[in-house]
């Protein structure tokens, strides 16, 4: 179905080539899945299926790529539409229309598809993606991944033999991210949809994938089954690495993979570590019975909180669960109702929200809303000048905390040309210039790779143990277990839990790691943690440490 | 030869139809003139129609045959946003007159051409007035002019000063123009309405100079403090946000405007 | 759900009775009706955006107004009822109660033909009207698309960055503080713009590497000169040298060769339509009764459709007939309220 031979590509103006020399073939009906650290040419090897690359990106293309027996170049991304789906990252900028019907029948409208027949085709599609109870709904009423159903719906109206998505799932929460890759299973399973996926959250899509393209930048990529390919990966997911440190063969994929192995061994009791809440001091920022309304609804209800100086909190709950207005009453963005934020003794209601953001720096979950300037120094100086400071006045220089961020050499780029991760380190250097005491971070690991949350991770432990707390809402459990010191769980504006990461996430099944889900009820979340108590490659029980 | 043949047919079409336009606006002051005993009622209406068929014929021509994705998306995004602006005028009360539309206007069409100025202009006015209900036989007099606004701001290009540091003074003063004579356009629209040119009784014998001076009580009496205040904003926020906006848009510029063209083997 | 097209023609109807009358009466009583088909209209839609002003608030701001400027600048008519020294240029002169009235009459025409379109605004839904247009205009029809669904995105989007910048400090001082404000809108705008250009592409939209400027169709340029021509020409018969019927017919060929040229022009972009609404009885009654509305005005009644209060004023007659011809524009109100009924029965 899909055959790459020898394929290079360079981007106009670019001087090293995106892809080198990128060779493989998918069979009908197979899932492929493209990883490799984001920036390594995931997209463009995507675009290269329908001729995106290089008809709307221009650059060279040398190399053979057949799809469906056509070849892209030849045919354009024209040609190319009526065989090859595609879907994009942001659900949203791929709507022209404003209802799901209308959003579905676009694209044969276009293809001047008779009447009859396009009845017939928008309601298959609103079939097989479980749409037909939302048909007459809004694209804008819809949940994230109510509108990449939508849109992956949209990109198989002309019915294509291949489906190719670029992250489709590094916008949403876990949940809708289950849903969509449900939904991609089912198709692949039920239609024999060819599917080529970039993603870089193995732990969820590596049990589907009938092959893995591993890109690996300047070296040649790697290329065959999950199981060949999988001990070359650095950023496998967890079950993956447990695997690959106590010598299991093949390696497993998914927890139903990995529990044989499990069952095979004698596991001990683990303990948990006691919970050693660090309430020393004086904390910086405390909420008393804060009660919020927002947008009619109360979204906070009655919350008691607080958050000392050098922890890191983690907050957990789903989607609507007023994580988010939280955060922005924290800050006096909204008002509460009733109840009161206190930043150290003052209270926040009384304070200009530019001033509570001097000591509390709040990163929300788009850091495209905060940058605009033509340089990525230039964003620091806008803030300062904002705050009416002079770098004179800072202990630490705007220059030195690009550099601590790994942007040192970025510091006269353009924030806009820069990748998700380093924008967003942007963004966070933006908010912290003023030497703030306390961090509220909003899913800040939401479309990041595997390498620029490690450097998150690096980060959050540093500014830590500088005695700075840290609030972080967030859905990913994985990192929620290896950063924080504490955990919040809030459902419908309350907090319902709260207390070591182990006691929360472990009884929280929505909640559990992939090693909570392997060891249920030994309170273990990472892999470090159950390496500690098992470190036998046989299986054997390791002697507690 | 066919080459030549469409430039000049595409000529006269742009021609007729902005010439057509521009008389729809004056006519009120020849009318007293060509008339000889009856004018008619409908005689409003009636140049109405006629730039309303004008206005199709251009858009059409502007239009082209191969508007591409690019060009879509960017100005349906760039009309969106415009058209947001526009709402945030209307809903907030602020000094009478001063509209944020025509920024961007001037901007992009600078930017991006005459042709692209001109869809701008026209389509903003076209979209807020349907997310706001202001449809009506009003639209095509204001989607012509704000066509206009977009596709002289390419004219500027004329002076070839762009990336330099007297473009934004070019733009600042064809906005102080606009402001003011955009609401002068839209008056001479409406008043034949207003004043019901159409009566005999009066318009019979009254001179050009008459007309003329009508129409002057009826544009300081109604508009001319707020198009003073509409120059004045065009004026300030071209001056302050003119040199960053271009400077974004000539980023985009560059991707937005990228053909591929197959290598010849 | 009343069909798009019933809308139009009850709008035509309602324009040409508007246009065709000068009598004051007769323009109360219409905008009497479609003040009513307003009020039927305004209650079931939720849209906030489009919510115009009331005709009534209208009416009640520019038939003063019309009169006051009519009367100060128009010196004709018999009655005076002040006389402004004639030192002062152009208000100077009498100031007679025909001028008033013509102008209050004015006022009424304007305020009638405004709720009219209201009345277009309020009941037919903005995808309805961008699919009115002509098929040769699909590509701005596409844009315009684009643009109405990127609207409640935009309005986010400002709610955001408005709180981002906040959260870095940004206080309101002075002009050069909405920058922070407009900057990343128009830049996450711009990038929006090409991952939609991208998925458009790749959706078979309209291949991105067509040359701008393809070899078009030199027939739709020639119909549209002529027909332009032939419309000019037909206007200016009219307008100048009084030619009605000689006008009327020219301007009549001019526009039927228009919209051959644009079926023309719409055949290089074939397409089919996915929404359609079921044309039902209630939108030919509404036809029908619109339609209706028309005749009698310019059957029966001569002297009392042209009224005008110069030289001396007079009442305007009323014809009873042509009257109740106009109660014809208010069946949509009826339908209107037997949807709201049923809903309501649905509902329970």
């Amino acid at each position: 179905m899909i055959a790459f031979d020898r394929v290079t590509y360079t981007y106009p103006g670019a001087t090293q080539p995106v892809l080198r020399d990128v060779s493989f073939t998918v069979a009908q009906g197979e899932v492929a899945l493209v990883v490799g650290p984001s920036g390594v040419g995931k997209s463009t090897l995507l675009r290269c299926l329908n001729g995106l690359a290089p008809h709307f990106s221009g650059g060279t293309l040398t190399g053979k790529v057949l799809v469906a027996g056509l070849d892209p170049v030849r045919e354009s991304p024209r040609g190319m539409s009526r065989h090859v789906g595609f879907v994009f990252q942001d659900p949203e900028a791929q709507f022209v229309m404003d209802r799901v019907e209308d959003e579905l029948a676009f694209a044969l409208e276009n293809a001047a598809i008779p009447l009859p027949e396009m009845d017939v085709r928008v309601e298959t599609l609103l079939h097989w993606l479980d749409l037909a109870p939302l048909r007459a709904r809004a694209l804008t009423t819809l949940s994230g991944g109510e509108k990449q159903r939508v849109a992956i719906a949209a990109a198989l109206a002309s019915h294509p033999a291949v489906l190719a998505l670029d992250e489709p799932t590094s916008q949403l929460d876990p949940q809708s991210a289950k849903e969509v890759l449900a939904a991609l299973a089912r198709l692949n399973v039920e239609l024999g949809l060819t599917i080529v996926l970039a993603e870089h959250r193995l732990e969820r899509v590596l049990p589907f994938a009938d092959r893995l393209v591993y890109l690996r930048g300047l070296e040649a990529p790697v290329v065959g089954y999950p199981e060949e390919v999988l001990p070359h990966l650095e950023l496998a997911p967890p079950v993956a690495v447990l695997g690959k440190a106590l010598g299991w063969s093949p390696l497993p994929l998914s927890i139903e993979e990995a529990l044989p192995f499990v069952q095979k061994m004698a596991v001990g009791e683990g303990e948990i570590s006691p919970a050693i809440l660090p309430h020393g001091g004086f904390p910086y920022l405390t909420t008393e019975d804060l009660t919020v309304v927002y947008n009619g609804l109360p979204a906070v209800r009655g919350v008691s909180v607080a958050l000392y100086p050098g922890e890191v909190v983690a907050l957990l709950g789903r989607n609507g669960a007023g994580k988010t207005t939280l955060l922005r009453a924290l800050v006096g963005l909204v008002h509460p109702q009733e109840g009161k934020v206190r930043l150290g003794v003052r209270n926040v209601a009384r304070l200009d929200v530019a001033e509570v953001c001097r000591q509390v720096g709040y990163l929300p979950q788009d850091p495209n809303a905060l940058l605009f300037a033509d340089t990525v120094l230039d964003e620091l100086y806008i803030t300062l000048r904002n705050h009416g400071l002079a770098p004179e006045d800072l202990t630490l220089a705007p220059e030195t905390l690009l550099a601590r961020l790994g942007l040192a050499d970025k510091a006269q780029t353009y924030p806009r040309d820069l990748s998700v991760g380093e924008r967003q380190r942007v963004a966070l250097a933006a908010i912290l210039v003023t030497q703030p005491g306390a961090l509220l971070l909003d899913e800040p690991t939401r479309g990041l790779d595997y390498e620029a949350k490690q450097a998150l991770l690096a980060l959050l432990h540093e500014w830590r143990s500088a005695g700075m707390a840290i609030l972080l809402v967030t859905h990913d459990v994985e990192l929620a277990a290896q950063v924080a010191d504490r955990a919040l769980l809030m459902e419908a504006g309350q907090i319902v839990r709260e207390g070591t990461p182990g006691a929360v996430l472990a009884t929280t099944p929505l909640f559990h790691t992939q090693m909570a889900r392997l060891f249920p009820g030994k309170g273990w979340l990472t892999v470090q943690e159950v390496l500690r108590y098992v470190t036998s490659p046989n299986g054997g029980i390791a002697p507690r440490a | 030869m066919k080459d030549r043949k469409s430039i000049l047919l595409s000529s006269l079409i742009y021609l007729i139809t902005n010439l057509v336009g521009l008389v729809g606006f004056f006519y009120p002051f020849f009318l007293p003139l060509l008339s000889a005993d009856r004018a008619q009622a409908a005689s409003p209406w009636l140049m109405t129609l006629l730039v309303g068929f004008c206005f199709v014929a251009l858009l059409l021509e502007v239009q082209g045959d191969a508007l591409n994705a690019r060009f879509v998306a960017l100005l349906g995004v760039l009309v969106a946003l415009n058209a947001v602006l526009r709402f945030i005028e209307t809903a907030i009360p602020g000094p009478g007159g001063f509209s944020p539309i025509f920024f961007l206007i001037l901007t992009t069409g600078y930017v991006f051409g005459a042709r692209f100025g001109f869809l701008m202009g026209a389509l903003t006015l076209l979209v807020s007035a349907l997310i706001t209900g202001g449809v009506g036989p009003w639209l095509p007099y204001q989607m012509f002019t704000a066509g206009w606004v977009g596709a002289t701001a390419a004219g500027l290009r004329v002076f070839r000063l762009e990336g330099r540091r007297g473009e934004v003074a070019l733009l600042v003063a064809l906005g102080a123009v606009w402001g003011l004579f955009y609401g002068m356009l839209m008056n001479l629209y409406f008043w034949p309405f207003a004043a019901g040119l159409g009566d005999q009784q009066w318009t019979a014998g009254l001179s050009w100079i008459a007309g003329f001076q009508r129409y002057a009580a009826f544009y300081v009496a109604t508009s001319l403090a707020w198009d003073i205040v509409g120059a004045l904003g065009n004026v300030l926020l071209l001056s302050f946000f003119a040199a960053p906006t271009l400077r974004a848009l000539r980023r985009f510029r560059r991707r937005f405007t990228f053909i591929y063209q197959a290598e010849a083997l | 759900m009343i069909h798009a097209t019933a809308w139009y023609i009850w709008l035509l109807a309602a324009l040409s009775v508007l246009l065709g009358t000068r009598n004051p009466l007769y323009l109360i009583v219409l905008l009497a009706e479609m003040a009513l088909v307003v009020e039927a209209l305004y209650a079931p839609t939720g849209e906030k955006l489009r919510a115009p002003v009331a005709p009534g608030r209208f009416a009640l701001f520019v038939v003063p107004a019309g009169a006051l400027f009519n009367v100060l600048t128009t010196h004709t008519g018999a009655t005076v009822l002040l006389r402004l020294p004639e030192a002062i240029p152009l208000l100077g002169g009498p100031l007679t109660l025909e001028g008033l009235v013509y102008g209050a009459i004015n006022g009424l025409s304007l305020a009638a033909l405004f709720t009219a379109f209201t009345v277009l605004n309020l009941a037919v839904p903005i995808r309805d009207l961008i699919r009115l247009a002509p098929r040769a205009f699909y590509p701005l029809a596409v844009v315009v698309s684009v643009a109405v669904t990127f609207v409640p995105t935009t309005l986010r989007q400002i709610q955001e960055v408005r709180e981002a910048q906040a959260v870095r400090g940004r206080r309101m001082r002075g002009l050069r503080d909405w920058l922070p404000l407009f900057m990343p809108l128009l830049i996450g705008g711009l990038e929006h713009a090409l991952q939609l250009a991208e998925a458009l592409t790749a959706r078979g939209f309209a291949s991105s590497d067509a040359p701008f400027d393809a070899p078009r169709d030199q027939g739709v340029r020639y119909g549209l000169l002529g027909a332009l021509l032939l419309l000019l020409t037909g206007g200016l018969l009219r307008l100048a040298w009084n030619l009605q019927v000689w006008g009327w017919l020219l301007m009549l060929l001019g526009a039927v060769l228009f919209g051959w040229a644009l079926r023309r022009a719409g055949r290089s972009a074939p397409r089919s339509t996915y929404r359609r609404i079921p044309w039902t009885r209630a939108d030919t009654l509404i036809t029908l009764g619109a339609a209706l509305t028309v005749i009698p005005l310019w059957l029966r009644a001569g002297a009392a459709r042209l009224y005008s209060p110069y030289p001396a004023l007079t009442l305007p007659l009323f014809d009873p007939w042509v009257g109740l011809a106009f109660l014809g524009l208010t069946l949509p109100v009826f339908q209107l309220y037997r949807a709201r009924v049923a809903a309501a029965g649905a509902a329970l």
